[in-house]
């Protein structure tokens, strides 16, 4: 029981990281991005990319601690949301801006859908179809809570730093928010795009910005669902659907509900797995939200549309 | 003297080849009030976000302090001194009071804390209500929040869009009086306005805008004393 909890919250915090960059996305574009999972990937395989450079350099890169990485991955971390950030750019420039001048919300999410199809189809080119991994380090879980109690509780490393930086994500996004010019700058264009524009915001930097932080929250948790799983090219688009449920169930556009979202799919994910079978997997997600959305159809967080 | 604001035969709509706004023109002076007044559907609030760039304008021209600015992305026309309160919809709902202010002063490149206090004083209740959620003020108080959330940034003209439709008498006057107060302070104020009466007695001049074009124009005690305007609000006298 407490182990399930604990496995569900190590992936539920790299659900919600996701569903956050989705639910800012579509808040100031009004369009559900079905490409935010193969950010996801591009970030893992960013990561990948560097944290195998490193090595190959020859550098002596031993595992910090307890982890299975050493400080190759922590270099890996930023240039991996960097590089995210930018192709999420380059894709709204090229593609979504074209289609957003022209309208049609439909549009640009069938456009979306190509585009994932794109990158990820560009990554297994580049990549290869054999998962990777960041370290081939055997870890050793930690017991918390011994065997006796609940079940027990064991925790690897690895897991308890992506569950922490997760959570720190998450804390230093609401402060980014809700302190900053450009927080609030964020929330302005989402709740009123042509106020903004009065007030003196330059909405479409404001849009730039958007892509920047949603992109570099879906690296993050590309890197850690590589990191407590395999890197692969399908990462990302097998989150999509958590990522989506997620969103949907802290009430679409809520930022604070999409970040509660994903713990309660991960949970709900981990916790019904043993009931259901693990074919039902993804299922479970689907029953967290008709449970929660007939309580609350409006989400956890989310207003009934005026 | 370059006029404050000079609007010129602008052209405006929301669909290209249907313009709302054909070929109105105005201008007003700093300290100046300008009334806009006409009947329902008559363009006026068109006329307003056109020229504050946020309906798409066809031709003609706008001149803030001598400077053309149609075309310029309406961010820049704000940081330019150009505050634009619409009819609805005009405060950030979701942001406290005191995060209206403050974003848009920041955003302007204000003074913030000594702007805000100054919003504070010309209108105390929102300093008692700073950290409510614009969205809950009294409907008088979040009219309030709307003109205060354009003047922080201390445009040099100021376009009002009904600033006292849904309030009391009462409130509505307090607004009034506050726009005075705005006005002599240097500020150009363009007040579109239903209430024709109160607005003829606030403003120097005004004009009538009927079918987006200006029917009358003049001095506003002439005004309120010309039988043509109320034919211009019942749709007599189409022949002008
Ligand atoms: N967003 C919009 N899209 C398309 N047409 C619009 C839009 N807003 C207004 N219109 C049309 O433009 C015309 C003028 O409307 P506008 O709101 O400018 O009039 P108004 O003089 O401000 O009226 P009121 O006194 O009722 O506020 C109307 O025919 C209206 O239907
Ligand atoms: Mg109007």
């Amino acid at each position: 029981m407490l182990q399930l909890i604990a496995d569900g919250l190590v992936v539920g915090s790299t659900v919600s990281l996701g569903a956050i960059g989705l639910t800012l996305t579509y808040s100031l574009l009004r369009f559900a991005n079905f490409g935010h999972g193969e950010l996801l990937t591009t970030g893992a395989y960013a990561a990948l990319a560097v944290v195998t450079a490193i090595t190959a350099w020859g550098v002596d890169a031993p595992p910090i601690g307890p982890f299975s990485f050493g400080w190759p991955l922590l270099v890996a971390l930023p240039v991996a949301a960097g590089a995210t950030a930018l192709v999420a750019l380059a894709i709204d420039a090229l593609l979504f801006a074209r289609l957003r001048a022209r309208g049609s919300a439909i549009v640009l999410i069938i456009a979306s859908f190509g585009a994932a199809l794109a990158l990820r189809n560009l990554l297994l080119f580049v990549f290869g179809p054999l998962p990777e991994y960041y370290s081939r380090e055997i870890q050793i879980a930690v017991a918390l809570v011994p065997r006796g109690v609940m079940g027990g509780m064991r925790v690897t490393p690895d897991q308890m730093v992506v569950l922490g930086l997760a959570l720190a994500a998450m804390v230093a996004l609401h402060v980014f928010l809700t302190r900053t010019v450009l927080g609030k700058a964020m929330r302005a264009t989402a709740m009123n795009p042509d106020l903004a524009r009065i007030t003196g915001i330059d909405t479409a930097a404001v849009i730039r910005a958007t892509w920047i932080l949603g992109a570099a929250l879906a690296a993050l948790a590309g890197v850690f669902a590589g990191l407590t799983g395999q890197v692969r090219t399908t990462l990302g688009f097998e989150l999509l659907l958590p990522m989506f449920a997620a969103a949907i169930l802290g009430g679409v556009g809520s930022i604070h509900g999409a970040a509660l979202g994903g713990l309660v799919v991960g949970l709900a994910e981990s916790l019904l797995t043993p009931v259901l079978g693990a074919e039902y997997r993804a299922a479970s997600a689907f029953l967290a939200i008709i449970a929660i959305l007939l309580v609350r159809p409006a989400g956890l967080f989310g207003r009934v549309a005026r | 003297m370059t006029a404050a604001l000079a609007v010129h035969d602008l052209v405006a709509g929301y669909e290209p080849g249907l313009p709302i706004v054909r070929g109105a023109g105005f201008a007003v002076e700093a300290g100046e009030i300008l009334a806009v007044l006409g009947p329902n559907g008559a363009g006026k609030s068109t006329l307003g976000k056109a020229v504050a760039g946020i309906v798409p304008v066809a031709s003609g021209s706008v001149r803030l302090a001598g400077r053309e600015i149609v075309g310029d992305p309406a961010h820049r026309m704000a940081r330019l001194g150009l505050g634009f309160v619409p009819q609805t919809d005009n405060v950030f709902a979701e942001l406290p009071v005191e995060d209206n202010l403050d974003l848009a002063a920041a955003v302007a490149g204000a003074p913030r804390a000594r702007r805000i206090a100054e919003m504070f004083a010309l209108f105390p209740d929102l300093g008692r209500q700073r950290r409510l959620d614009a969205g809950r003020l009294s409907g008088g108080q979040r009219q309030m929040l709307a003109v205060a959330r354009a003047l922080v940034a201390a445009p040099r003209v100021l376009i009002l869009d009904e600033p006292s439709a849904g309030l009391s008498p009462k409130l509505a006057q307090l607004v009034f009086d506050k726009l005075a107060e705005i006005a002599r302070a240097g500020v150009a104020i363009v007040l579109v306005e239903q209430n024709v009466r109160a607005a003829l007695a606030l403003a120097g001049r005004a004009i009538v805008l009927v079918e987006g074009r200006v029917r009358l124009s003049g001095a506003a005690a002439a005004l309120a004393a010309d039988p043509r305007l109320g034919d211009a609000f019942v749709g007599r006298g189409e022949a002008a």
